[in-house]
Protein backbone atom coordinates (compact mmCIF):
# COMPACT_ATOMS: atom_id res chain seq x y z
CA UNK A 1 0.00 0.00 0.00
CA UNK A 2 0.98 3.75 -0.81
CA UNK A 3 0.38 5.21 2.58
CA UNK A 4 1.40 9.28 3.27
CA UNK A 5 1.08 11.65 6.06
CA UNK A 6 -1.97 13.06 3.72
CA UNK A 7 -3.97 9.76 4.28
CA UNK A 8 -4.00 10.62 8.46
CA UNK A 9 -4.50 13.98 7.52
CA UNK A 10 -7.51 13.24 5.41
CA UNK A 11 -8.68 10.43 6.71
CA UNK A 12 -8.35 8.87 3.15
CA UNK A 13 -7.23 5.49 2.01
CA UNK A 14 -5.47 6.83 -0.97
CA UNK A 15 -3.20 9.72 -0.82
CA UNK A 16 -5.32 11.01 -3.91
CA UNK A 17 -7.43 13.97 -4.31
CA UNK A 18 -10.29 14.52 -7.46
CA UNK A 19 -9.77 17.89 -8.80
CA UNK A 20 -12.62 20.96 -8.12
CA UNK A 21 -13.20 21.08 -11.44
CA UNK A 22 -15.76 23.80 -11.98
CA UNK A 23 -19.38 22.45 -13.30
CA UNK A 24 -18.08 18.87 -13.43
CA UNK A 25 -17.30 18.31 -9.73
CA UNK A 26 -20.59 17.96 -7.96
CA UNK A 27 -21.86 15.74 -5.13
CA UNK A 28 -21.91 12.81 -7.38
CA UNK A 29 -18.60 12.56 -8.52
CA UNK A 30 -17.11 13.35 -5.41
CA UNK A 31 -18.92 10.87 -3.38
CA UNK A 32 -17.33 8.24 -5.82
CA UNK A 33 -14.34 9.11 -5.43
CA UNK A 34 -14.44 9.70 -1.25
CA UNK A 35 -16.12 6.11 -1.46
CA UNK A 36 -13.20 4.22 -3.84
CA UNK A 37 -10.51 6.02 -0.74
CA UNK A 38 -9.82 8.81 -2.27
CA UNK A 39 -10.74 12.56 -1.11
CA UNK A 40 -13.65 14.15 -3.70
CA UNK A 41 -14.47 17.46 -3.68
CA UNK A 42 -17.17 19.67 -5.18
CA UNK A 43 -16.68 22.90 -6.60
CA UNK A 44 -18.35 25.84 -5.76
CA UNK A 45 -17.30 27.75 -8.88
CA UNK A 46 -19.26 30.84 -9.10
CA UNK A 47 -22.42 29.32 -7.16
CA UNK A 48 -24.69 30.43 -4.54
CA UNK A 49 -23.80 29.71 -1.24
CA UNK A 50 -27.40 27.52 -1.27
CA UNK A 51 -26.40 25.20 -4.15
CA UNK A 52 -23.25 24.70 -2.58
CA UNK A 53 -25.20 23.53 1.01
CA UNK A 54 -27.29 21.48 -1.26
CA UNK A 55 -24.50 19.63 -3.06
CA UNK A 56 -22.94 18.98 0.89
CA UNK A 57 -26.22 17.49 1.77
CA UNK A 58 -26.31 15.22 -1.10
CA UNK A 59 -23.07 14.08 -0.91
CA UNK A 60 -23.71 13.59 2.36
CA UNK A 61 -26.61 10.83 1.49
CA UNK A 62 -23.96 9.33 -0.85
CA UNK A 63 -21.12 8.45 1.59
CA UNK A 64 -19.91 8.52 4.93
CA UNK A 65 -16.30 8.99 4.18
CA UNK A 66 -14.83 12.56 4.18
CA UNK A 67 -15.05 14.59 1.26
CA UNK A 68 -14.03 18.98 0.65
CA UNK A 69 -15.28 21.88 -0.93
CA UNK A 70 -12.69 23.90 -3.78
CA UNK A 71 -14.07 27.55 -2.89
CA UNK A 72 -12.80 29.69 -6.13
CA UNK A 73 -12.18 32.81 -4.18
CA UNK A 74 -13.27 35.01 -7.40
CA UNK A 75 -16.35 34.00 -6.91
CA UNK A 76 -18.87 36.88 -6.56
CA UNK A 77 -20.48 34.15 -3.95
CA UNK A 78 -16.91 33.05 -2.51
CA UNK A 79 -17.99 34.89 0.92
CA UNK A 80 -21.35 33.34 1.66
CA UNK A 81 -19.68 30.25 0.44
CA UNK A 82 -17.29 30.69 2.72
CA UNK A 83 -19.52 30.24 5.42
CA UNK A 84 -21.99 27.63 4.29
CA UNK A 85 -18.61 25.30 4.47
CA UNK A 86 -18.24 26.50 8.03
CA UNK A 87 -21.61 25.77 8.83
CA UNK A 88 -21.78 22.46 7.29
CA UNK A 89 -18.20 21.69 8.84
CA UNK A 90 -17.29 20.00 5.35
CA UNK A 91 -13.57 17.71 6.08
CA UNK A 92 -11.83 19.61 3.64
CA UNK A 93 -11.58 22.67 1.73
CA UNK A 94 -9.33 23.34 -1.10
CA UNK A 95 -9.34 27.30 -2.36
CA UNK A 96 -8.44 28.59 -6.00
CA UNK A 97 -7.62 31.70 -7.89
CA UNK A 98 -5.72 33.57 -4.90
CA UNK A 99 -5.11 33.67 -1.09
CA UNK A 100 -7.48 32.49 0.89
CA UNK A 101 -5.90 34.34 4.08
CA UNK A 102 -9.19 36.24 5.47
CA UNK A 103 -11.09 32.82 6.01
CA UNK A 104 -8.62 30.93 7.52
CA UNK A 105 -9.51 31.08 10.86
CA UNK A 106 -13.14 30.82 10.32
CA UNK A 107 -12.55 27.28 8.46
CA UNK A 108 -10.18 26.75 11.34
CA UNK A 109 -12.76 27.23 14.03
CA UNK A 110 -14.71 24.62 12.26
CA UNK A 111 -12.37 22.03 12.72
CA UNK A 112 -12.00 22.24 8.24
CA UNK A 113 -8.73 21.02 6.80
CA UNK A 114 -7.56 24.25 4.49
CA UNK A 115 -5.69 23.05 1.42
CA UNK A 116 -5.02 26.27 -0.57
CA UNK A 117 -4.48 25.33 -4.55
CA UNK A 118 -0.82 27.30 -5.39
CA UNK A 119 1.09 27.65 -8.15
CA UNK A 120 4.43 29.33 -6.75
CA UNK A 121 6.59 28.88 -3.47
CA UNK A 122 5.93 32.19 -2.15
CA UNK A 123 2.35 32.06 -2.42
CA UNK A 124 2.64 28.75 -0.95
CA UNK A 125 5.20 30.32 2.28
CA UNK A 126 2.07 33.09 2.41
CA UNK A 127 -0.28 30.64 2.86
CA UNK A 128 1.37 28.52 4.99
CA UNK A 129 1.87 31.70 7.73
CA UNK A 130 -1.93 32.11 7.24
CA UNK A 131 -2.15 28.68 8.99
CA UNK A 132 -3.26 26.21 6.08
CA UNK A 133 -2.65 22.45 6.58
CA UNK A 134 -1.09 21.75 3.43
CA UNK A 135 -0.75 23.22 0.11
CA UNK A 136 -1.25 21.81 -3.42
CA UNK A 137 1.01 22.85 -5.98
CA UNK A 138 -0.60 22.87 -9.51
CA UNK A 139 1.96 22.72 -12.26
CA UNK A 140 0.57 24.23 -16.01
CA UNK A 141 0.02 20.82 -17.53
CA UNK A 142 -3.11 20.67 -15.81
CA UNK A 143 -6.28 21.77 -17.54
CA UNK A 144 -8.36 24.48 -16.61
CA UNK A 145 -7.02 27.89 -15.03
CA UNK A 146 -3.49 27.47 -14.92
CA UNK A 147 0.02 28.84 -13.79
CA UNK A 148 3.63 29.39 -15.37
CA UNK A 149 5.75 26.67 -13.45
CA UNK A 150 5.54 23.19 -14.91
CA UNK A 151 4.46 20.42 -12.13
CA UNK A 152 8.25 18.96 -12.49
CA UNK A 153 9.75 22.50 -11.39
CA UNK A 154 6.75 23.71 -8.69
CA UNK A 155 6.74 20.30 -6.55
CA UNK A 156 9.94 20.37 -5.33
CA UNK A 157 10.50 24.47 -4.99
CA UNK A 158 7.67 24.81 -3.06
CA UNK A 159 8.77 21.66 -0.58
CA UNK A 160 11.66 23.48 -0.27
CA UNK A 161 9.62 26.74 0.70
CA UNK A 162 7.12 25.16 2.85
CA UNK A 163 6.72 22.67 6.21
CA UNK A 164 3.48 21.41 5.63
CA UNK A 165 2.07 18.77 3.31
CA UNK A 166 2.56 19.33 -0.66
CA UNK A 167 0.23 17.71 -3.03
CA UNK A 168 1.06 17.22 -6.72
CA UNK A 169 -1.54 18.39 -8.95
CA UNK A 170 -0.80 18.92 -12.67
CA UNK A 171 -0.51 16.06 -15.62
CA UNK A 172 -0.95 13.28 -12.91
CA UNK A 173 -3.14 10.58 -14.83
CA UNK A 174 -1.52 7.07 -13.72
CA UNK A 175 0.81 5.39 -11.17
CA UNK A 176 4.06 6.66 -13.20
CA UNK A 177 3.05 10.29 -12.25
CA UNK A 178 2.16 9.19 -8.61
CA UNK A 179 5.33 8.04 -8.01
CA UNK A 180 7.57 10.88 -9.54
CA UNK A 181 5.06 13.00 -7.55
CA UNK A 182 5.96 11.37 -4.07
CA UNK A 183 9.52 11.25 -5.48
CA UNK A 184 9.48 15.14 -6.28
CA UNK A 185 8.64 15.42 -2.39
CA UNK A 186 4.55 15.65 -2.55
CA UNK A 187 3.13 13.48 -0.06
CA UNK A 188 -0.21 12.95 -2.63
CA UNK A 189 -1.58 13.72 -5.89
CA UNK A 190 -4.58 15.65 -6.78
CA UNK A 191 -6.01 14.32 -10.00
CA UNK A 192 -8.97 16.13 -12.01
CA UNK A 193 -8.86 15.12 -15.72
CA UNK A 194 -8.47 11.47 -15.38
CA UNK A 195 -11.78 11.33 -13.10
CA UNK A 196 -13.60 13.71 -16.06
CA UNK A 197 -14.33 9.75 -18.16
CA UNK A 198 -15.33 7.98 -14.31
CA UNK A 199 -19.06 6.62 -14.76
CA UNK A 200 -20.47 8.94 -11.64
CA UNK A 201 -18.84 12.07 -13.71
CA UNK A 202 -21.97 13.91 -15.12
CA UNK A 203 -19.98 15.37 -17.95
CA UNK A 204 -21.74 15.60 -21.80
CA UNK A 205 -20.23 12.10 -23.58
CA UNK A 206 -19.32 14.09 -25.76
CA UNK A 207 -16.94 16.16 -23.45
CA UNK A 208 -15.88 12.36 -22.30
CA UNK A 209 -15.24 11.38 -25.43
CA UNK A 210 -12.72 14.49 -27.01
CA UNK A 211 -11.03 13.09 -23.73
CA UNK A 212 -10.17 9.57 -24.17
CA UNK A 213 -9.48 10.93 -28.28
CA UNK A 214 -7.08 13.12 -27.02
CA UNK A 215 -3.18 13.19 -28.11
CA UNK A 216 -0.46 14.14 -26.04
CA UNK A 217 -0.29 17.51 -28.08
CA UNK A 218 -4.38 17.99 -28.33
CA UNK A 219 -4.88 20.62 -25.64
CA UNK A 220 -4.25 24.50 -26.01
CA UNK A 221 -3.88 27.47 -23.89
CA UNK A 222 -5.67 30.61 -24.45
CA UNK A 223 -6.46 33.49 -22.13
CA UNK A 224 -2.80 34.69 -21.52
CA UNK A 225 -4.00 38.16 -22.68
CA UNK A 226 -6.27 38.43 -20.89
CA UNK A 227 -3.92 37.72 -17.85
CA UNK A 228 -5.77 34.37 -16.49
CA UNK A 229 -4.49 31.81 -18.83
CA UNK A 230 -6.74 28.56 -19.21
CA UNK A 231 -5.80 24.58 -20.87
CA UNK A 232 -8.52 22.79 -22.68
CA UNK A 233 -8.68 20.49 -25.40
CA UNK A 234 -8.04 22.49 -29.18
CA UNK A 235 -11.07 22.48 -30.80
CA UNK A 236 -11.92 24.88 -33.74
CA UNK A 237 -13.48 26.96 -30.79
CA UNK A 238 -10.18 27.13 -28.76
CA UNK A 239 -8.13 27.53 -31.79
CA UNK A 240 -10.42 30.64 -32.96
CA UNK A 241 -10.48 31.92 -29.14
CA UNK A 242 -6.70 31.61 -29.17
CA UNK A 243 -5.52 33.70 -32.84
CA UNK A 244 -8.58 36.33 -31.93
CA UNK A 245 -5.89 37.20 -29.07
CA UNK A 246 -3.14 37.55 -31.52
CA UNK A 247 -5.37 39.74 -33.46
CA UNK A 248 -5.76 43.79 -31.99
CA UNK A 249 -9.33 44.34 -33.94
CA UNK A 250 -10.65 42.27 -30.65
CA UNK A 251 -10.69 43.90 -27.43
CA UNK A 252 -10.52 41.98 -24.41
CA UNK A 253 -14.06 42.77 -23.58
CA UNK A 254 -15.19 40.83 -26.81
CA UNK A 255 -12.80 38.16 -25.92
CA UNK A 256 -13.78 37.87 -22.00
CA UNK A 257 -17.81 37.39 -23.48
CA UNK A 258 -16.75 34.66 -26.53
CA UNK A 259 -14.61 32.29 -23.69
CA UNK A 260 -17.29 33.03 -20.65
CA UNK A 261 -19.66 30.21 -20.24
CA UNK A 262 -17.68 28.33 -22.64
CA UNK A 263 -17.09 25.56 -20.30
CA UNK A 264 -20.22 25.21 -19.73
CA UNK A 265 -21.44 24.59 -22.79
CA UNK A 266 -18.94 22.06 -23.17
CA UNK A 267 -20.13 20.16 -20.10
CA UNK A 268 -23.66 20.66 -21.78
CA UNK A 269 -21.94 18.37 -24.86
CA UNK A 270 -22.20 21.82 -27.19
CA UNK A 271 -19.23 20.97 -29.68
CA UNK A 272 -19.58 24.42 -31.58
CA UNK A 273 -19.03 26.73 -28.46
CA UNK A 274 -17.94 24.91 -26.05
CA UNK A 275 -14.40 25.29 -24.49
CA UNK A 276 -13.28 21.19 -23.63
CA UNK A 277 -11.29 21.94 -20.31
CA UNK A 278 -8.73 19.35 -19.77
CA UNK A 279 -4.84 18.55 -18.70
CA UNK A 280 -1.92 17.66 -20.81
CA UNK A 281 -2.05 14.24 -19.44
CA UNK A 282 -5.28 13.60 -21.46
CA UNK A 283 -3.62 11.62 -24.10
CA UNK A 284 -2.77 9.10 -21.08
CA UNK A 285 -6.81 8.99 -20.06
CA UNK A 286 -8.04 5.70 -22.11
CA UNK A 287 -10.69 4.30 -21.13
CA UNK A 288 -13.93 5.19 -18.88
CA UNK A 289 -14.26 3.21 -15.42
CA UNK A 290 -15.48 3.86 -11.99
CA UNK A 291 -13.68 6.13 -9.91
CA UNK A 292 -12.60 3.82 -7.58
CA UNK A 293 -11.53 1.25 -10.38
CA UNK A 294 -8.92 4.56 -11.84
CA UNK A 295 -7.71 5.30 -8.22
CA UNK A 296 -7.41 1.46 -7.41
CA UNK A 297 -5.50 0.96 -10.55
CA UNK A 298 -3.52 4.41 -10.14
CA UNK A 299 -1.98 3.47 -6.74
CA UNK A 300 -1.46 -0.22 -7.78
CA UNK A 301 0.76 0.94 -10.87
CA UNK A 302 2.49 3.23 -8.42
CA UNK A 303 3.34 0.89 -5.69
CA UNK A 304 4.44 -1.66 -8.59
CA UNK A 305 7.14 1.43 -9.51
CA UNK A 306 7.88 2.53 -6.35
CA UNK A 307 8.68 -1.46 -5.20
CA UNK A 308 11.29 -1.74 -7.65
CA UNK A 309 13.08 1.76 -7.40
CA UNK A 310 15.52 0.01 -5.70
CA UNK A 311 17.04 -1.42 -9.29
CA UNK A 312 18.26 2.32 -10.31
CA UNK A 313 20.84 1.75 -7.09
CA UNK A 314 23.79 -0.08 -8.11
CA UNK B 1 17.21 56.45 2.92
CA UNK B 2 13.18 56.38 2.61
CA UNK B 3 11.29 53.48 2.55
CA UNK B 4 10.53 54.41 -0.95
CA UNK B 5 13.32 54.18 -2.33
CA UNK B 6 14.40 50.98 -0.67
CA UNK B 7 11.40 49.42 -1.54
CA UNK B 8 12.15 50.77 -4.68
CA UNK B 9 15.66 49.18 -4.78
CA UNK B 10 13.79 45.75 -4.17
CA UNK B 11 11.66 46.23 -6.82
CA UNK B 12 14.60 46.95 -9.22
CA UNK B 13 16.74 43.77 -7.75
CA UNK B 14 13.38 41.47 -8.59
CA UNK B 15 12.05 43.01 -11.30
CA UNK B 16 15.09 44.24 -13.41
CA UNK B 17 13.24 47.91 -14.11
CA UNK B 18 14.98 50.89 -12.53
CA UNK B 19 14.62 52.25 -9.62
CA UNK B 20 14.49 56.25 -10.09
CA UNK B 21 11.06 55.46 -12.58
CA UNK B 22 9.54 53.88 -9.36
CA UNK B 23 7.00 56.54 -7.44
CA UNK B 24 4.56 55.85 -4.66
CA UNK B 25 1.99 55.64 -7.74
CA UNK B 26 3.87 53.01 -9.77
CA UNK B 27 1.11 50.25 -10.09
CA UNK B 28 2.15 46.72 -10.03
CA UNK B 29 0.71 46.46 -13.37
CA UNK B 30 2.70 49.26 -14.96
CA UNK B 31 6.03 47.01 -14.02
CA UNK B 32 4.48 44.16 -15.16
CA UNK B 33 4.54 42.07 -12.08
CA UNK B 34 1.18 39.63 -11.42
CA UNK B 35 -0.38 38.22 -8.78
CA UNK B 36 2.30 35.74 -8.27
CA UNK B 37 5.33 38.42 -8.53
CA UNK B 38 3.42 40.62 -6.19
CA UNK B 39 3.17 38.02 -3.80
CA UNK B 40 7.02 37.83 -3.59
CA UNK B 41 7.82 41.31 -3.76
CA UNK B 42 5.52 41.72 -0.43
CA UNK B 43 7.51 38.84 1.07
CA UNK B 44 10.72 40.42 0.20
CA UNK B 45 9.48 43.71 1.86
CA UNK B 46 8.71 41.54 4.99
CA UNK B 47 12.00 39.91 5.74
CA UNK B 48 13.63 43.23 4.95
CA UNK B 49 12.01 45.73 7.16
CA UNK B 50 11.02 42.69 9.84
CA UNK B 51 7.09 43.69 9.35
CA UNK B 52 4.04 41.47 8.47
CA UNK B 53 2.37 42.77 5.07
CA UNK B 54 -1.53 41.14 4.78
CA UNK B 55 -1.91 40.60 1.38
CA UNK B 56 -4.71 41.30 -0.38
CA UNK B 57 -6.22 42.55 -3.95
CA UNK B 58 -6.39 46.77 -2.47
CA UNK B 59 -2.78 46.21 -2.71
CA UNK B 60 -2.33 47.77 -5.88
CA UNK B 61 0.55 50.53 -6.08
CA UNK B 62 3.95 50.74 -4.34
CA UNK B 63 2.88 53.11 -2.40
CA UNK B 64 0.55 50.60 -1.02
CA UNK B 65 3.31 48.57 0.50
CA UNK B 66 5.28 51.91 1.71
CA UNK B 67 2.31 52.97 3.57
CA UNK B 68 2.00 49.70 5.34
CA UNK B 69 5.55 49.43 5.82
CA UNK B 70 5.88 52.82 8.28
CA UNK B 71 2.67 52.42 9.63
CA UNK B 72 4.17 49.14 11.14
CA UNK B 73 7.45 50.75 11.62
CA UNK B 74 6.16 53.75 13.49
Amino acid sequence: MVKTRLCELLGIEYPIIQGGMAWIADARLAAAVSNGGGLGLIAAMNADAEWVRNEIRKARELTDRPFGVNIMLLSPNAEAVAKVVAEERVKVVTTGAGNPAKYIRLWKEAGITVLPVVASAGLAKLVERAGADGVIAEGCEAGGHIGELTTMTLIPQVCDAVNIPVVAAGGIADGRGIAAALMLGACGVQVGTRFLVADECGIHENYKARVLKAKDIDTIVTGKRLGHPVRSLKSPFSRQLFSMEYDPNYSNEELERIASGSLKRAVEGDEKQGCFMAGQSAGLVKKAQPAAEIIKEMFGEAEKILGSAGQWIK
Amino acid sequence: MSTLSKVAELIAENAGVDAKEITMDTTFEELGLDSLDAVDLVMACEEQFSVTIEMDEALKTVGDVVRLIDSQKA
